[in-house]
């Protein structure tokens, strides 16, 4: 069974870069996107650095398809509120007893645009970067190997989950459950379908413990591992100056907010 | 209660096509093994018969009922379905308030639910643990448990999903004195299974699947004796038949006194 992921599996130049360097370029676009000042700074960065780079990575359709599911219910949604109910403010359109404020479309779009430029980033990353290439690369450079299993785990966990329970679904519905209709008919449905879900993962837990004790999980010592990440003098480099980069982008906010 | 199944077809959401045109019928009271390797869509099939998946193409009729028109809910009183893992469905206190909750949603009444209930304990052999919690049973004894759930619910076909699987020798006899049992009163049982020495003996029709297809159906002794269909189905034939094979006798003998009545007749 596959582990949660977005990732996509294309042979493009991001695909092929070291985790550690996807990380830093997704940390400098989120940086950034959120340091530097001005209303347009993040929608800058999305546009000439975030989608330029999905496309680059082949990715660009399933990175727009999942951010416009996200950001444009948001952005409609903080828009109406914001625009409509802002207090005082300058009204620009009537709408009835209401009034759209331009300092409330202000703070919507900026906040569409922060979001946006988070979102995209860490869409990015998730598209074009195993998941557990990127946790055995921290491991690699010093993060606890536990965490790294746990990131995994639960990730790889999410499917499971959602197959048992389907699975306790059809049980359930088999024996006559209804689990359509009414509130209340739903409501009654819940104890049937959450306690097996519950004491399942708890034992599917505890044998995933045992069988990875058995397996010497926890001795000390060094270990191998079986993904070989790919490096480079050169990525490195890369990695240091966008390092700069991200401080140079978060002074530059401060000084140019003064 | 007789199974209709015509020109059955079934995609995944995921785009794996597991039936191609599957033709069935089963008549009210007949008891029908189902065998194949895993993935030959013995699962899907059987799924079908209570509506818990619908055709992609073709039609499922139980008991006259199109599965398209019925919720799984309605399926549910004309075919009980055991699941293969008991831990799918054990949520309640006591193994008695387990198996009245089937019953109960079929809309019995609480003394018809408790007397339907003592009764499927009963021929499990799990009446004295009737007020235990379900967790604290055995695994072999939770499997018997998920069987008494769908016994108690009286439906006039019960599908069986690899019955045998985790029973030791008693546990077995236990289940293939309930399948006699069903069989005796006239119900309808499908079993899928790949103890194939349990349905040679309890199962007087077998239907082969494999690859989404049915490669054979018939009586059990004419199924188990097309060694190529069995070997495309990767199913072993039952231990009596290769037995017999090997000492080179004539016929494929399902049970000991089969096989022992063809040894009799080729020594004389």
């Amino acid at each position: 069974m596959s582990a949660f992921s977005l990732y996509v599996d294309r042979n493009s130049g991001l695909n092929r870069l070291n985790p550690l360097t996807m990380l830093a370029l997704i940390g400098f676009c989120l940086v950034a996107g959120l340091a530097l000042p001005g209303a347009w700074a993040p929608y800058a960065v999305f546009l000439l650095a975030i989608l330029p780079l999905a496309a680059g990575g082949r990715v660009l359709r399933p990175f727009l398809s999942a951010a416009l599911k996200i950001v444009l219910p948001f952005a409609v949604s903080v828009t109406l509120i914001q625009g409509l109910f802002w207090t005082g403010g300058t009204p620009i359109v009537h709408l009835g007893p209401l009034s759209l404020k331009r300092e409330g479309l202000i703070f919507a779009a900026q906040s569409t645009g922060r979001i946006l430029a988070v979102l995209g980033s860490f869409l990015l990353l998730a598209l074009t970067t195993r998941t557990d290439a990127l946790m055995i690369a921290l491991a690699q450079h010093g993060a606890p190997k536990s965490l790294t299993y746990i990131v995994l785990a639960t990730l790889q966990i999410a499917p499971r989950f959602q197959a048992k329970a389907n699975t306790i679904l059809d049980a359930q519905r088999a024996r006559g459950l209804e689990v359509e209709g009414g509130i209340g008919r739903r409501v009654r449905a819940l104890i049937p379908l959450t306690i097996p879900l519950v004491l399942g993962s708890i034992v599917d837990i505890e044998e995933r413990a045992i069988a990875l004790e058995a397996r010497a999980f926890s001795r000390s010592g060094p270990k191998t591992s079986l993904l070989v990440l790919r490096d480079s003098h050169m990525q490195r480099i890369g990695r240091w100056v966008l390092v700069g980069g991200m401080i140079a982008a978060v002074i530059l906010g401060i000084v140019l907010r003064r | 209660m007789n199974i209709i199944v015509s020109a059955l077809s079934f995609t995944y959401p995921s785009g794996v096509e597991a039936l191609h045109g599957v033709n069935l019928a089963i008549a009210a009271g007949e008891a029908v093994a189902i065998l194949g390797e895993n993935g030959a869509g013995k699962t899907t099939l059987v799924k079908h018969f209570n509506g818990l998946l619908r055709p992609t193409r073709g039609t499922v009729a139980v008991g006259g009922w199109d599965t398209r028109e019925h919720s799984v809910a309605q399926m549910a009183a004309r075919a009980g379905y055991v699941f293969q893992n008991p831990d799918d469905q054990l949520f309640e206190r006591t193994v008695q308030a387990e198996v009245m909750f089937g019953p109960h949603n079929l809309g019995r009444t609480a003394a018809e639910a408790g007397a339907a209930a003592a009764d499927a304990l009963a021929q499990v052999g799990l009446a004295a643990q009737s007020g235990a919690n379900p967790y604290d049973l055995h695994l072999s004894e939770r499997k018997l448990l998920a069987l008494a759930a769908v016994l108690a619910m009286h439906t006039p076909v019960v599908v069986l999903d690899e019955p045998t699987t985790g029973q030791d020798a008693r546990g077995v006899a236990r289940i293939s004195g309930i399948v006699e049992a069903l069989k005796a009163e006239g119900r309808t049982v499908i079993a899928i299974s790949h103890d194939v020495d349990f349905c040679a003996e309890h199962f007087d029709r077998v239907v082969l699947m494999a690859g989404g297809l049915i490669l054979a159906d018939g009586p059990a002794a004419d199924v188990f004796a097309r060694a190529d269909d069995l070997r495309r189905a990767d199913v072993e034939p039952p231990q009596l038949v290769r037995l017999a094979s090997a000492l080179g006798l004539l016929g494929a003998p399902l049970r000991t006194e089969q096989f022992v009545d063809l040894l009799a007749q080729a020594r004389l």
